[in-house]
């Protein structure tokens, strides 16, 4: 029997968002008879963090989860140290989620320099460089449990993943979020009247949905395998860009009318002759409730 | 001698001292800090939606609780349909559910020597995320309950769909933990009767008594629950005598010298909050009966967070069909929360215990931010003279595995308790 791939999970300054994330993945049996953790915040591991410390641990995978500051200490030692000794024995890394990935939510911390493993937000850092090569990334506040999972299928099966800037895999963030949502029709024709709670509208025009600019598969791979924020009727939130948290999340910031992001590679020419050409119309279909008359 | 206990989302450092053998003080201290109340700062009051269920992986759902309601608190006066009350409090009652099973698998089951069962954390709590997510499109992180009601609209066929998620939890729940109708255990006021049945809660209950625990991690048998919803009341509870006056002004909260978690106290005393205390306070016959036979030792506390588990699955079901799916999901505020010059105050019970949220909103922003999270109420060290609930319940034991024990039998979470 082949042995399993060995992976160490190492939170930093986190939540633990992406770890609980990833026990949402439906085929945990068939993961856990290839993979073992040598460390995981929640599932029980031969090694104690003590251990992962104080020796040095053979692991396949480093997994980084949450943002990492210059003096942050996990566990009495410099989080950065600890990076720095399984970035060298690991083969490949992946950044599990936004924080570990760009510095996310706490970018804003209170600790020093603080970013991802190899951005500060969209500014490229030099701490880690040596690993850059190695590295994969998995943004998401949090991570779509099957993004992760199936790119450690792909690193077990020695494919060669093709990524974007941000080292993050093109088959799961080259779509938008905007990709699959139910709402589309609304955006499309430029229905913009939405009230939340209803099953009806589009939250682009007033709400600050950020799909047609966030790269993610929300909407192509379900979340919990059900429904996705859009789909329900919660703006997109851009979870997974470098730019998370941006300001003012629940509006639509626009310049004359015309909102400040457009969908990604659209210019601003183009979308306001659509935009005029839609707005000529009324499409009463889309004016009603969908259920009723 | 200093133990690091881990795998309570994140680490805190345990420091013991032993006199004639046995654990003399104990000092509890969580080593990092997020500064998440500082982050909050200057942002836009309803960014707080988005930033706060990142507190914690765990149980941030009820993190987006206690915001909404704080800044709901804000106004005079604003109208919330009961359908939209009633969808948060069920969300919220799912995700105390997946919190306790995976609790009980994860972190209780090793401690008594037996595997942790991934398999059988995960069933459940996949279950209750499906639950979470058909209204808020995903768990965990999911912001849609806002200022005004719920995001989502929701059809007779979302409430079917619903209904298979919390079946088949109940099912596990009867096939696993404990092996009798659900519906005779929420009836059931003895625990000698439990103890008879067979399952995994039974397994671990009859641990204590084979081991001789049943006299450990007993603290002060004080209880307090600020939370109210249709099913918790609100109250303390002191050597069971319950009263039901309680004013959130008078929780304080001091900075600890060593540790990154600030501890709590109401009235000048140290409470414990979470499952017990909410049972001791409803007075649920069964944790009653275990309370009169055990006090607040290990075996009450944690038959107390399972038994919440059923009691919650069944309460679920009333609440759904109080559901009047015709109203209104979401009521637009009359003003936009950044007009307002206001404090605003909520408490909601979490998985672990009571969560408390104050925001002052100024010139448009959040102004400043507090949060008091359940460990910090159970698991914060106290001073030389006045232990903390935990330290109090670790004090007098033999050593540092039961020790661990006791501690974990809080349910600790790290990255709450230093947010």
């Amino acid at each position: 029997m082949k042995r399993k791939v060995r992976i160490l999970w190492l939170g930093l300054m986190t939540c633990n968002g992406n770890a609980h994330s990833f026990l949402n993945y439906p085929y945990l049996e068939q993961f856990f008879s290839d993979f073992e953790f040598i460390y995981h915040p929640i599932i029980d591991s031969d090694y104690t963090l003590e251990d992962i410390i104080s020796k040095e641990i053979f692991c396949d995978i480093l997994l980084l989860e949450g943002a990492i500051g210059d003096d942050f200490i996990k566990a009495d030692i410099p989080a950065v140290e600890i990076i720095k000794k399984y970035s060298n024995i690991a083969t490949k890394i992946v950044t599990v989620g936004t924080c570990a990935t760009f510095g996310g939510i706490f970018r804003e911390s209170n600790y020093q320099n603080i970013s991802g493993l190899h951005f500060k937000a969209n500014e490229r850092i030099y701490k880690f460089n040596d690993f850059f090569e190695k590295t994969i990334s998995i943004s998401g506040c949090p991570i779509h449990p099957e993004t992760l999972v199936n790119t450690l299928y792909a690193i077990k099966k020695g494919i060669e993943l093709n990524l974007d800037i941000y080292l993050r895999p093109k088959e799961y963030f080259a779509y938008t979020v905007h990709n699959g949502c139910t709402r589309n029709e609304y955006f499309e024709y430029k229905v913009d009247n939405h009230h939340f709670g209803e099953l009806e509208g589009c939250m682009f025009y007033d709400h600050g949905c950020q799909g047609p600019f966030t790269h993610g598969s929300c909407n192509k791979i379900l979340w919990n395998e059900i429904n996705s924020k859009t789909r329900t009727g919660l703006p997109c939130l851009g979870c997974t860009e470098p730019s998370f948290p941006k300001q003012d999340l629940f509006n639509t910031k626009k310049n004359m009318g015309i909102p400040e992001y457009l969908p990604i590679g659209v210019p601003k020419r183009v979308y306001l002759t659509l935009a005029g050409i839609t707005k000529a119309f009324t499409i009463d279909r889309l004016q009603k409730k969908l259920f009723n008359d | 001698m200093i133990k690091l206990i881990e795998k309570i989302e994140g680490e805190a450092k345990l420091n013991f001292s032993f006199k004639d053998n046995k654990i003399d003080d104990v000092n509890v201290d969580f080593m990092s800090t997020r500064h998440i109340e500082d982050i909050l700062k200057g942002k836009s009051p309803l960014d707080a939606l988005v930033i706060n269920p990142r507190v914690c992986g765990i149980c941030g759902h009820a993190h987006l609780i206690a915001t909404v309601r704080a800044l709901e608190d804000c106004y005079d006066a604003i109208e919330i349909s009961n359908k939209a009350k009633i969808i948060r409090e069920l969300t919220l009652n799912f995700e105390l559910i997946q919190n306790h099973f995976k609790w009980f698998y994860l972190t209780i089951f090793p401690l008594f020597g037996l595997k942790q069962n991934v398999m059988k954390a995960v069933t459940p709590s996949q279950l209750m995320a499906k639950a979470i997510a058909l209204f808020g499109g995903q768990y965990p992180h999911t912001s849609y309950a806002i200022v005004g009601g719920v995001v989502c609209e929701i059809t007779e066929m979302d409430i079917i769909k619903l209904q298979h998620y919390i079946d088949e939890t109940i099912k596990f729940f009867e096939n696993n933990v404990l092996d009798v109708d659900i519906q005779m255990f929420q009836n059931c006021d003895n625990v000698t009767k439990v103890m008879s049945q067979r399952g995994d809660l039974v397994e671990i209950l009859k641990l204590i008594e084979i081991n001789g625990w049943l006299d450990y991690g007993k603290s002060y048998d004080r209880f307090i629950v600020f939370g109210e919803s249709s099913y918790f009341t609100k109250g303390k509870s002191i050597k069971t005598r319950v009263t039901n006056n309680l004013f959130l002004e008078d929780i304080k909260e001091s900075e600890a010298t060593t540790s990154f978690a600030k501890s709590v106290h109401y009235h000048g005393k140290y409470y414990e909050v979470g499952p017990l205390s909410r049972a001791m306070v409803k007075k649920t016959a069964l944790i009653k009966d275990a309370h009169r036979k055990y006090a607040d030792s290990i075996f009450t506390r944690i038959l107390a967070r399972v038994c919440e588990i059923s009691q919650l699955l069944l309460h679920t079901e009333l609440l759904i069909k109080e559901l009047d799916i015709s109203e209104p999901s979401y009521i637009k505020p009359k003003s936009d929360i950044s007009s307002l010059n206001a404090s605003g105050f909520s408490a909601v019970e979490a998985a672990r215990g009571t969560l408390i949220h104050k925001v002052i909103i100024e010139n448009s922003v959040i102004k400043s931010y507090e949060i008091i999270t359940p460990t910090q109420w159970n698991l914060c060290g106290g001073v030389k003279d006045s232990k903390g609930v935990s330290q109090k319940a670790m004090i007098g034991l033999e050593n540092i595995e039961i020790a661990e024990l006791v501690f974990k039998s809080f349910d600790v979470c790290s990255v709450c308790t230093t947010h």
